[in-house]
């Protein structure tokens, strides 16, 4: 454990510095990063990190962040794999605790999220839980009320029963033709199969489409009403399953108008390939929001045509194409989930710039606490496709969202309800 | 300060882990299936602490004993198998166990909220040490006495007749057999005590990162735990915490600098440590090498503080 | 949804013309085993690794699809050399655990190249035989996968016949027997060993490509899967058993798809495991294996 008496040296060293130079010359502001940039969702911290790279540039090139006392301090951040792992990813919020950071954007993985969110204080003020006390907006880990867990943790992702609840009265509205409904998901994969068999199918029941192997029992409309019931009755497979023969029979058997495969990329694809073999032409998919992204393009270009998602980002405004732009400069993409987090870094200006903050080392704590209710304060923020309104009960986001379609191997926007 | 208390509460709890593999190692056995333990110690404590508001003392002692009894019960077939053999049946029996939790669903409202284990979505809000009002220090304090707890009968073991007995099996069951070693007895009691090791190690683990999915249990966990003692070598008890801390500590905290390539230079370490010390970090050698230097009074805490 | 004959029968036939993908993996696995008594945790992600090359080389260079089953076994005989030298070549004879765990870290090491190489996106593979589909009576059946299976017995004949007709394969059967008594003889076991993991390489690499092409999709989320099915495969084959990984390989297959239809996809795989179980039970020594009692 050498190293570590090393580091410990080492980080007094860079603390001491950074104090002397706050005290001459400019104040520095720092915030952290954290998610997958190994295994098997290295792609989220990749996303992820490009886009706060470009963020806190483009932060520091218009002037950095107003402190209180009126001058300007540059934004620093650091960016750390936590591999999706909940121990990582509790290693490395413990690790930015301990710092000098004022808050944390992160990290990617729901299962990490569920896990560091956590330790964290769930209630401000109750002297009597020793949790981590350190405001954190989240840009990636979509999986249903998670940031209930703490009341330090906030996040920025698309709120999907008002996406679904949408996506589906617009097809009703649009093509009356299609009656019935069919699907499965990806069992194994909280946010999938959550989103599935509470939300997705329940929109669907709501705007009177009907289940097409025969109406089951509890399944009403309303939010996980009669959710085992759909879980056994759909047709499932699991997050890393390579044959999808029964599961596409099942589909077809359903005989229903619009198939619902609400699954990540590899299997989206994967059953959509089976699909196509099979020769299974719905009149319409829909898929899970988080499969709107760049990977089932590069996965299943030509099976994806025509499936419909409900997504939170496209680059259909001039703020969001530019975001895409920087991205790509940066090695990553801007999708639904990594586009979050340029918006979380122009929130955490805006309110550092509200609650007015010194940028003193010394005043970690209570700064931590102003931002943490300057988070919670906020109604309205500005995102990429337009303004977001806040649910504080929940630390959650109700972002404007758009429909998009693959086509031709990319992603059309078809219907924008904003 | 945090941050290293965090990492002392992660080494400590794999070191319980890897040390239930080391208890089956000296007895020749390899098991992929010490994560099916740790899962149910993790699972039982946490249902203990969370649904019916158990202390977590008495959460972590049951969690240990019905992991000792699934270990128990595991014991008598594993016998029937050796080498690749008994590999392949311990990660069926540990993916049976992860599947098992993949299934389980026990939602229970708790002082107005729900909580509990609830299948794909996970066991959220395990968060006994924090909820009362327990420091890190005080975490620490408790991981690491179970942690010196085991590793002091551990090491009492190999100095007593019972141990030389499990190195025995370990070296040449047929030998062992022959000199009137009851195998079955002896087979099934180091199972059942790395089962009771894992299932301490599982419920300090769903305590400390206060969450658990069946994702949590996979093979990959699994090969951590063999990897600690082969890798530290399983002629000494310290070894396999030197490898806990040199994976936990060094490779996966300690090179967070190489950012991107840190994971791409784990696996080769792994595999330059196995060629340059195939007996494990820890070997005979080590030992008398570092009484050597020290003149004949072995400190390996001064190594690893 | 009702199941009926049909849809028995259907998932049967499904399952065992996947399952020829896990005989193949089998193979691998129970050729190294055989040969060698070590296990190399990272044979089935150097298969899919093999896959991965042929695939990058395809996108790179204008060369035709088809080409990727030549390039991808290739590779994976080459990464198999490379695991023989890092993991195998070295360790002391008679230590089986420092050379398993040599490929564990050869197992994450392989992984995260990939991992890092793709940002673990999932990448298209071209199809064995596009627009093969077919229907038997009212079977569905898919031409792609009967070609899978048409080559796992090919290459089964191939290996048998490497073994039990050549010199090679000689000098392989003695290494694996008795080490010490083939070097006496003048046999190079080392380079009979790395032989032997250049072939195995190939094999898997082989595999690997035709699992990618039969999924039409490929992920660094499948090595630990694979993994575990071919050791599945292997044992229920029996240790070191040709013929006994092919067949357990379909009898995998199908059981699998038939509990997906029956009990669904939350349950399928612990049948896969209590089917492992009742055979180390009832039949230890798996369908074809010998009976080892050292090992």
């Amino acid at each position: 454990m050498d190293y570590n008496l090393k580091s410990i040296a080492t980080c007094v060293a860079t603390v001491a510095i950074m104090a002397a130079g706050a005290a001459s010359a400019e104040s520095v502001i720092n915030i952290a990063g954290w998610g997958a940039q190994s295994g098997p969702l290295r792609s989220f911290g990749v996303n992820s990190n490009a886009v706060i790279q470009a963020a806190v540039k483009r932060v520091n090139e218009e002037g950095g962040i107003r402190l209180a006392d009126g001058t300007m301090a540059t934004l620093a951040y650091e960016y750390h794999d936590s591999a999706c792992n909940a121990e990582q990813a509790i290693a490395v919020a413990r690790r930015v605790a301990s710092s000098d950071v004022l808050v944390g954007i992160g990290p990617t993985c729901s299962g990490a999220a569920a896990a560091m969110f956590g330790v964290f204080q769930k209630q401000v003020d109750d002297a009597s839980d020793t949790g981590l006390q350190l405001p954190i907006l989240t840009d990636t880990a979509v999986r249903n009320g998670l940031a209930k867990i703490s009341q330090w943790t906030f996040r920025n992702t698309p709120n999907e029963p008002a996406m679904y609840d949408n996506l589906w009265e617009w097809i009703a509205t649009n093509q009356p033709d299609l009656k019935t409904i069919y699907g499965g998901t990806e069992t194994d994969q909280g946010h999938s199969n959550g989103t599935y068999s509470k939300v997705i199918v329940q929109a669907a029941i709501r705007h009177g489409f009907t289940w097409a192997p025969g109406d089951l029992e509890g399944l009403t409309g309303d939010i996980a009403s009669g959710f085992e019931a759909v879980l056994d009755s759909s047709a499932n497979w699991l997050q890393a399953d390579t044959n999808f023969a029964v599961q596409a029979r099942a589909f077809r058997k359903s005989g229903a108008d619009v198939l619902i495969v609400s699954s990540h990329p590899f299997t989206t694809c994967g059953m959509l390939k089976e699909m196509s073999r099979q020769r299974i032409e719905p009149g319409l998919i829909v898929g899970l929001t988080s499969s709107s992204s760049a990977e089932v393009m590069k996965g299943c270009p030509d099976e994806a045509e025509g499936m419909i998602i409900p997504t939170s980002f496209a680059p259909i405004t001039d703020a969001a194409a530019e975001v895409a732009a920087l991205a790509n400069e940066n090695g990553g993409d801007a999708d639904l989930h990594s586009a979050a987090a340029w918006e979380n870094v122009m929130i955490i200006k805006q309110v550092i710039e509200a609650v007015g903050i010194t940028g003193d080392a010394s005043m970690v704590a209570q700064e931590r606490r102003a931002i943490r209710d300057g988070l919670e304060a906020l109604t309205e923020t500005e995102g990429l496709l337009g303004t977001i309104t806040r649910n504080q009960a929940e630390g959650e986001a109700l972002k404007p969202y758009v429909f998009v379609q693959a086509q031709a191997g990319g992603w059309v926007v078809v219907h924008d309800p904003r | 300060m945090l941050y290293f208390l965090g990492i002392f509460q992660t080494i400590g709890v794999h070191t319980l882990l890897g040390l239930s593999a080391y208890v089956l190692l000296l007895t020749g056995q390899l098991s992929l299936g010490q994560v099916g333990f740790f899962a149910i110690g993790a699972y039982v404590s946490g249902i203990l602490t969370v649904l019916f508001s158990w202390h977590i003392f008495a959460a972590l002692a049951v969690g240990a004993l019905v992991a000792g009894f699934f270990a128990f019960l595991i014991g008598f077939p594993a016998l029937r198998v050796k080498g690749l053999m008994l590999v392949v049946a311990t990660i069926a029996f540990s993916e049976i166990v992860r599947l098992f939790f993949f299934n389980l669903s026990w939602r229970v409202e708790v002082n107005g909220f729900d909580v509990g284990p609830d299948s794909t979505q996970g066991f959220r809000e395990i968060r006994y040490f924090a909820a009362n009002g327990w420091e890190q220090t005080h975490v620490v304090a408790l991981i690491w006495s179970f942690v010196i707890l085991v590793m002091f009968l551990l090491w009492w073991l190999d100095r007593v007749r019972a141990g030389a007995v499990l190195r025995a099996v370990g070296e040449d069951d047929l030998a062992a057999q022959s000199s009137g070693v009851n195998l079955t007895m002896v087979k099934v009691a180091a199972m059942t005590a790395g089962g009771v090791i894992a299932g301490i190690g599982g419920g300090l683990f769903a305590h400390s990162t206060t969450y658990v999915d069946h994702h949590t249990f996979t093979i990959l966990l699994a090969t951590f735990a063999v990897s600690y003692p082969i890798l530290g070598g399983h002629k000494n008890v310290f070894g396999t915490l030197l490898a806990v801390i040199f994976i936990q500590g060094f490779v996966i905290e300690g090179l967070r600098f190489m950012g991107d390539y840190r994971n791409i230079v784990f696996g080769l370490l792994i595999i330059l440590a196995m060629n340059l010390r195939p007996q494990g970090l820890v070997d005979g050698h080590f030992i008398s090498d570092i009484k050597k230097k020290l003149g004949g009074k072995p400190k390996k805490d001064s190594a690893d503080a | 949804m009702n199941i009926d004959h049909i849809d028995v029968i259907q998932a049967l036939i499904d399952g065992i013309l996947y399952g020829s993908t896990y005989a193949l993996l089998g193979l691998g696995f129970t050729l190294i085993f055989g040969a060698m008594h070590k296990l190399n945790i990272a044979y089935a992600a150097s298969s899919i690794a093999g896959a991965y090359v042929g695939l990058a080389s395809i996108s790179v260079m204008a060369i035709p699809p088809i080409l990727v089953f030549f390039i991808g076994p290739l590779s994976a005989g080459a990464i198999g050399l490379v695991i023989y030298f890092a993991c195998f070549r070295y360790m002391p004879t008679g230590n089986q655990l420092a050379p398993l765990m040599a490929s564990i870290g050869a197992l994450f090491f392989v992984d995260e190249i990939i991992i890092h190489e793709t940002s673990g996106s999932p990448l298209s593979f071209p199809a064995l035989l596009p627009d093969s589909y077919f229907f038997l009576g009212q079977f569905g059946i898919r031409g792609d996968l009967v070609m899978v299976m048409f080559f796992s017995f090919v290459l089964m004949g191939i290996v048998m016949f490497l073994l039990y007709r050549t010199k090679l394969g000689l000098a392989t059967r003695a290494t694996s027997q008795q080490s010490v008594a083939a070097l006496l003889c003048g046999i190079p076991t080392h380079r009979t060993n790395a032989t032997t993991f250049v072939l195995a390489g190939i094999l898997g690499g082989f595999a690997g490509c035709l699992i990618a092409a039969a999924v039409g999709v490929l992920s660094p989320l499948i090595t630990l899967p694979l993994t575990i099915k071919g050791l599945i495969v292997t044992v229920i084959g029996g240790l070191g058993s040709i013929r006994g990984a092919i067949i357990a390989g379909f009898l995998i297959g199908s059981f699998e798809n038939i509990f997906l239809l029956v009990r669904g996809v939350n349950e399928r795989d612990i049948y896969v495991f209590l089917l492992l179980f009742v055979f180390l039970v009832f039949r230890p020594n798996g369908l074809f294996g010998t009976a080892i009692d050292r090992d």
